[in-house]
């Protein structure tokens, strides 16, 4: 079956690169790229279907993850890390979720919320503490932030610290959590009792007080742990507090995190894309192809307008945060966008597919679920209008 | 000992290649190692692996592009490069020549040289290279378990497989089923950027005069007798018998 990529004269490894960026990359990010798309091929697409059905985390996919190598990448060797470009974190992104957004939701809650805030905001102690095994994936991290009644205003939050001796202690519930329950370290933001401000801490999961329960009822990223966290008197060292103060902490890794998921959607937006052009190829319909009819090249010409408009977006973003230019509307953009090229794609595509597109034998449905949290997490699509619309306007219309 | 892996630069056999009056158009098509060095790459790797003291060199004669394939090599874990940057068009006996004064420079004791290599599909570099070195050689290797100065191997022949054990030093081109090349992790594909790629002109590796000279290419053309045999099959059969028998000669 011609693929898409052949129909436009584009080998594989040129997938998703209509306007031809290819020159551009450095020959360790293709090469990156290309062992992560190796990888995909062999460990995720074969089996994703299924552990999508089964509501199936694989426990052994941690370690494989850190065995390539793709987590924490863009910090240095002496924690694990590869001193990776973001371009090249971006690729590692958008080929990870080309394959499931589950799986790169674990790599980026892993790299950008866990590794990116202990590396930044934490002592040297606790950096030696979890890093390098974070690297491996012989340990996993979660971030929580988000709560039962505090998302996009996370200054809301209940969750509350308070200075006991030399110790702290924590109370409150946090919803939404990645690998919460798989865990061994998580970062926890809670309000201070003592200042009223919002602060940060490394707590090892088998504190006394602390409980994961996941949330089962999920219809979307299934292959993907999601927790609440329970905080019962949580006591925490000052070795574990992160050296920040403010919601900027939580704020700054979001940013991180957002910026892996403006490239990680055109994983999922360009897998749509191929697989509806390729099965518009092989359905007859009234004796011809589907892929024949006006409509149907019309909703795959904007598929690829969108993704290909993305991949720009994404590409040069890339290059912004490499200069330190990556502010939060930029990435606010990128992330809003992307994630709506991505999505009205993965809808287009399972529409194409017709009763085909119903089921989890193709990859159109489950993605284009998988993006409804996508668009949901990481500041919703209303949350970064709202910081593009406070950049031009200077009112603050939240 | 030293292994050295011949590399090239070759089509991805995913790419879509364009064949236009007067050749192949490589404009924007993507280049990869050529799948058959890469079972060479891949198989010193593994001799090392298991407990053979060695150093594993990657050597390519080719264009500037080149660069990328030989990365790949050592971003998959060989020890140093050494790249013959030439924009000639050379045959094969003519780059196993060129090869060849490097390979005894560098005082090698197994070549690795991709069985078929994708880009003149000739088969021709490996045995040309045992040959300018004086070496014995395995063609189509499909197993290979080196013991001292010794190197047993299992090739494909005409009429099978064979098990042969050779002297060292010797010449090894491969074949599919020799192994699985590995795809390189990413803390490899880092800490290749630090490896030595030693670049050579063509003149520095003694330039000798090609054998041939291309003067045009054209695309094969094979056309077809279009020939159906009616009647009962057993009827059928025998004809197709004498057919190929007498006519196509291939039986």
């Amino acid at each position: 079956m011609a693929t898409v990529a052949d129909r436009l004269g584009l080998s594989k490894a040129q997938l998703g690169d209509f306007y031809d960026l290819e020159p551009l990359y450095a020959p360790e990010e293709k090469l990156i790229r290309d062992s992560v798309r190796e990888f995909v091929k062999a460990e995720i697409l074969p089996h994703i279907g299924e552990w999508w059905q089964e509501g199936y985390f694989p426990p052994e996919l941690p370690k494989k993850f850190g065995e390539l190598g793709v987590l924490g990448a863009t910090l240095p060797e002496e924690y694990g890390g590869l001193g990776a470009s973001y371009t090249a974190y971006g690729l590692i992104n958008r080929e990870i979720e080309y394959g499931d957004a589950g799986m790169r939701s674990f790599v980026s809650v892993q790299s950008s919320l866990v590794m990116y805030p202990l590396y930044t905001y934490g002592s040297e102690a606790l950096r030696q503490k979890w890093l390098p095994r974070l690297a491996t994936g012989e340990v996993i991290g979660c971030f929580g932030l988000t709560e039962p009644d505090a998302g996009s205003d996370p200054g809301s939050m209940q969750t509350r610290v308070k200075k006991v001796g030399n110790n702290y202690v924590i109370n409150g519930v946090k919803r939404w959590i990645t690998s919460g329950s798989r865990a061994q370290v998580a970062i926890i933001w809670a309000k201070s009792e003592d200042d009223g401000k919002v602060h940060g801490f490394a707590l090892d999961t088998s504190t006394p007080g602390f409980k994961a329960v996941d949330i089962k009822t999920k219809a979307s990223m299934r292959a993907s742990v999601t927790s609440e966290l329970y905080l019962d008197e949580v006591v925490v060292t000052e070795t574990d507090k992160l050296n920040v103060v403010g919601l900027k902490g939580a704020l700054s890794c979001l940013n991180q995190a957002r910026f892996g998921i403006a490239w990680g959607v055109l994983g999922a937006g360009f897998y749509c894309l191929e697989e509806a052009a390729a099965y518009a190829e092989d359905r007859p319909i009234f004796g011809v192809p589907l892929a024949s009819k006006q409509m149907i090249q019309m909703r795959l010409a904007d598929m690829l307008a969108d993704l290909t408009k993305g991949s720009l977006l994404a590409f040069q973003l890339a290059k912004l945060k490499e200069q330190g230019k990556d502010t939060p509307p930029r990435v606010s953009l990128a992330k809003r966008d992307n994630v709506r090229a991505a999505l009205q794609a993965a809808r287009a595509a399972r529409d194409i597919l017709g009763g085909n597109g119903i089921t989890t034998e193709y990859g159109a449905i489950r993605h284009m679920l998988n993006l409804e949290t996508v668009a949901t997490y990481e500041g919703t699509d209303t949350v970064h209008t709202l910081i593009l619309g406070r950049t031009i306007t200077g009112h603050n219309a939240f | 000992m030293k292994i050295i892996s011949i590399i090239k630069q070759v089509p991805d056999a995913e790419a879509r290649i364009r064949a236009t009056a007067s050749g192949i158009d490589l404009e924007g098509v993507t280049f990869v190692i050529d799948g058959m060095d890469e079972y060479g790459v891949e198989q010193s790797l593994r001799l090392r692996e298991t407990g053979l003291d060695a150093e594993l060199i990657s050597i390519a004669l080719g264009p500037k592009r080149f660069e990328e394939a030989i990365r790949t090599s050592l971003a998959m874990g060989s020890d140093r490069a050494i790249h013959i940057e030439t924009d000639e068009a050379l045959d094969p006996i003519t780059q196993a020549k060129v090869l060849a004064n490097i390979i005894k420079e560098e005082g090698a004791e197994l070549v690795f040289v991709g069985g078929k290599e994708a880009d003149w599909d000739s088969a021709a570099l490996g045995p040309a290279v045992a040959e300018a070195l004086g070496w014995p050689h395995s063609d189509w290797t499909t197993k290979l378990v080196v013991s001292g100065s010794s190197l047993s191997v299992t090739h494909d022949s005409d009429e099978g497989s064979e098990t042969l054990t050779l002297p060292l030093p010797a010449v090894v081109t491969t074949q599919q089923g020799l192994n699985e090349p590995r795809y390189p992790t990413l803390p490899n594909i880092m800490k290749a950027k630090r490896k030595e790629l030693k670049k050579l002109a063509l003149s520095d590796v003694g330039s000798p005069s090609g054998k041939t000279q291309l003067l045009r290419q054209e695309i094969q053309t094979k056309s077809r007798l279009n020939k159906v045999l009616t009647g009962d099959a057993a009827e059928a059969a025998k004809e197709l018998a004498r057919l190929l028998h007498e006519e196509a000669k291939v039986i």
